[in-house]
C-alpha cells in the first residue's frame, strides 16, 4: 500500500519533469518558427518593395528606347510572375526570373547616354540598388534564422519533439551562380 | 566503408572551413567609434571634422538623429556597402529609434556609401540620398578634397531631415504653376507648425526671419518621456549609438 503510493508519487513527478521539458522546447519550437516567419516577411516586402519601384522605371526607359518592347514585356511578365507567387519557394524562383528581366532592362541604357544622364532615372536607379542591397541584408538575415531553426531540430531530444510534431527543416533562400551584380551608378 | 568514412570526414572539413570563413567575415574586427567623426583614414582637414562634429550634435540634442561620418583607408576583404551594413549595426548607430545615418567613405576603394537606419528610410529615399552624393559631395570627391564633401552633404542631410526641401537638379525646367502650388503649401505648413506649441528645447533650431536657411521645419520629435534630464549633455548619454538597425539601404558612388 505504501509502497505503491511512493512509485505513484515518483512517476507522477517524472512525467511532470518530462511534460515540462517537452513543452519547454516545444514553445522554444514555436518561437523560433515565428523568427523565421518573421524575417521571411521581411524578404517579402523588400521584394514587394522593388516589384513597385518596376513600372516606373520602365516606363522612364520606355521614355528613351520606346522600341524595346520585348524587354518591357519580359519584365513585367516576370514582375506579375513574382507578385502572384504565394509559397516562399515559388517566390525566390520567380524572384531570379526577375533579376535577369531587370538585369536586361537596365542594360538598355548603356546605349542611351540621354537615359543614363536622366535626372529620374539616376533617382530610380539609386531605389532599385538600395532595394537590392535591402533584399541582400534581409536575405542573409532570414538565412541565419532557417539554420538556427534547421540545426536546433536535428539536435537530440529536440528532434523527437520536432518529428513528433511534424516540423520540417526549411530550404535556404539562395542565389543563383551568376546573378546579377547590384547596379551601379557610374560617372 | 573506409572510404565512406573519409567522404564523411572531408565534407565535414569542408564544412568547418566555410563556418571560420564564415564567422571571419561576420565578426571582423570593426574600430570603436569616437563620436559622430571617425576620421580613421586620417584624410579630413580640422574644420570639415568641427563641422560635421557641431552638426552631428546638435542633430542628436535636437531631433534624436544619429549622423555618424567614417573614413577608412580599405574596406577589404568586404564590399564597402556590405562593410556600411555591417559596421551600422555593430555601432547601432542612431540608437533604439533606429534613427542613423551613416556616412561612409572607403579610401582605396574610392567608394562613398550613405546608409538610413530603419527610422530614417520614409524621411530619407535612396534616390534622394544619392542626389545628395551626387550635387554636394562628388564634385569634391574628384578632387580628392574628402572633408569637404563629406562637410557639404552632412549640411545637405541636416536640412532634409530638418524638413526643407532639397532641390535636385533636373535638366527640364520644372513646371512654375506646379513650383508656386507647392511653395503655398509649404508656407501654409510652416505657418500651421508656427502655431503649434512644442515642448521646450524642440523649437531650438528654429531661428529669426534672417537665416540664410529660412524657417526650419522640425519633423521628427524625439519620442519617448526620458527626456527631461537637461540637454548639458547628460541627457543621451548613448550619444547615438547603440541598438540602431538599418537594412542596407541607401545609395553609393565610386569615384
Amino acid at each position: 500500500m505504501k509502497k505503491g503510493t511512493v512509485v505513484l508519487i515518483v512517476v507522477a513527478v517524472i512525467v511532470l519533469l518530462l511534460g515540462s521539458s517537452v513543452v519547454k522546447r516545444y514553445n522554444q519550437l514555436v518561437a523560433l518558427e515565428q523568427t523565421v516567419e518573421g524575417s521571411w516577411a521581411q524578404v517579402e516586402n523588400q521584394l514587394q518593395r522593388r516589384a513597385d519601384l518596376i513600372p516606373n522605371l520602365v516606363n522612364t526607359v520606355r521614355g528613351y528606347a520606346s522600341h524595346e518592347e520585348q524587354v518591357f514585356a519580359d519584365v513585367a511578365d516576370a514582375r506579375s510572375r513574382l507578385l502572384g507567387a504565394r509559397t516562399p519557394e515559388a517566390q525566390m524562383e520567380a524572384n531570379q526570373g526577375l533579376d535577369s528581366a531587370l538585369g536586361r532592362l537596365l542594360a538598355i541604357s548603356e546605349a542611351y547616354p540621354e537615359l543614363k544622364a536622366d535626372a529620374s532615372f539616376i533617382r530610380l536607379q539609386d531605389e532599385l540598388a538600395g532595394t537590392e542591397n535591402r533584399i541582400a541584408t534581409e536575405r542573409m538575415r532570414f538565412n541565419q534564422s532557417v539554420q538556427t531553426w534547421n540545426t536546433t531540430i536535428r539536435q537530440f531530444p529536440t528532434r523527437l519533439i520536432a518529428s513528433l510534431m511534424g516540423f520540417e527543416p526549411k530550404p535556404f533562400f539562395e542565389v543563383a551562380p551568376g546573378a546579377r551584380e547590384v547596379p551601379q551608378v557610374e560617372f | 566503408m573506409f572510404s565512406q568514412l573519409n567522404r564523411r570526414f572531408i565534407q565535414f572539413s569542408i564544412f568547418l572551413a566555410a563556418l571560420f570563413v564564415f564567422t571571419g567575415l561576420v565578426s571582423a574586427a570593426f574600430p570603436a567609434h569616437q563620436g559622430f567623426v571617425n576620421d580613421f583614414a586620417n584624410v579630413l582637414d580640422q574644420r570639415s571634422k568641427a563641422e560635421m562634429q557641431l552638426l552631428g550634435e546638435r542633430l542628436w540634442k535636437e531631433q534624436g538623429i544619429g549622423l555618424v561620418v567614417v573614413t577608412v583607408s580599405t574596406t577589404a576583404p568586404m564590399e564597402p556597402k556590405e562593410y556600411t551594413t555591417a559596421l551600422f549595426n555593430e555601432w547601432g548607430v542612431g540608437g533604439p529609434e533606429d534613427s542613423g545615418l551613416l556616412m561612409l567613405l572607403a579610401v582605396a576603394e574610392g567608394a562613398i556609401e550613405v546608409e538610413p537606419g530603419y527610422g530614417l528610410e520614409g524621411v530619407l529615399p535612396d534616390g534622394l540620398i544619392g542626389a545628395v552624393i551626387d550635387q554636394e559631395g562628388m564634385p569634391h570627391f574628384r578632387k580628392r578634397d574628402y572633408g569637404p564633401g563629406l562637410a557639404a552633404m552632412a549640411v545637405a542631410y541636416a536640412n532634409i531631415l530638418a524638413g526643407e526641401k532639397y532641390e535636385i537638379a533636373e535638366e527640364k525646367s520644372p513646371n512654375s504653376g506646379w513650383l508656386l502650388s507647392f511653395a503655398i503649401f509649404i508656407l501654409i505648413v510652416v505657418l500651421m507648425r508656427r502655431g503649434r506649441r512644442y515642448p521646450p528645447g524642440g523649437t531650438g533650431g528654429v531661428g529669426g526671419g534672417g537665416s540664410r536657411r529660412g524657417p526650419v521645419i522640425i519633423t521628427r520629435m524625439p519620442r519617448g518621456g526620458g527626456f527631461g534630464g537637461g540637454f548639458g549633455g547628460g541627457s543621451r548619454p548613448s550619444g547615438g549609438f547603440g541598438g540602431g538597425r538599418s537594412g542596407g539601404g541607401g545609395a553609393g558612388r565610386r569615384f
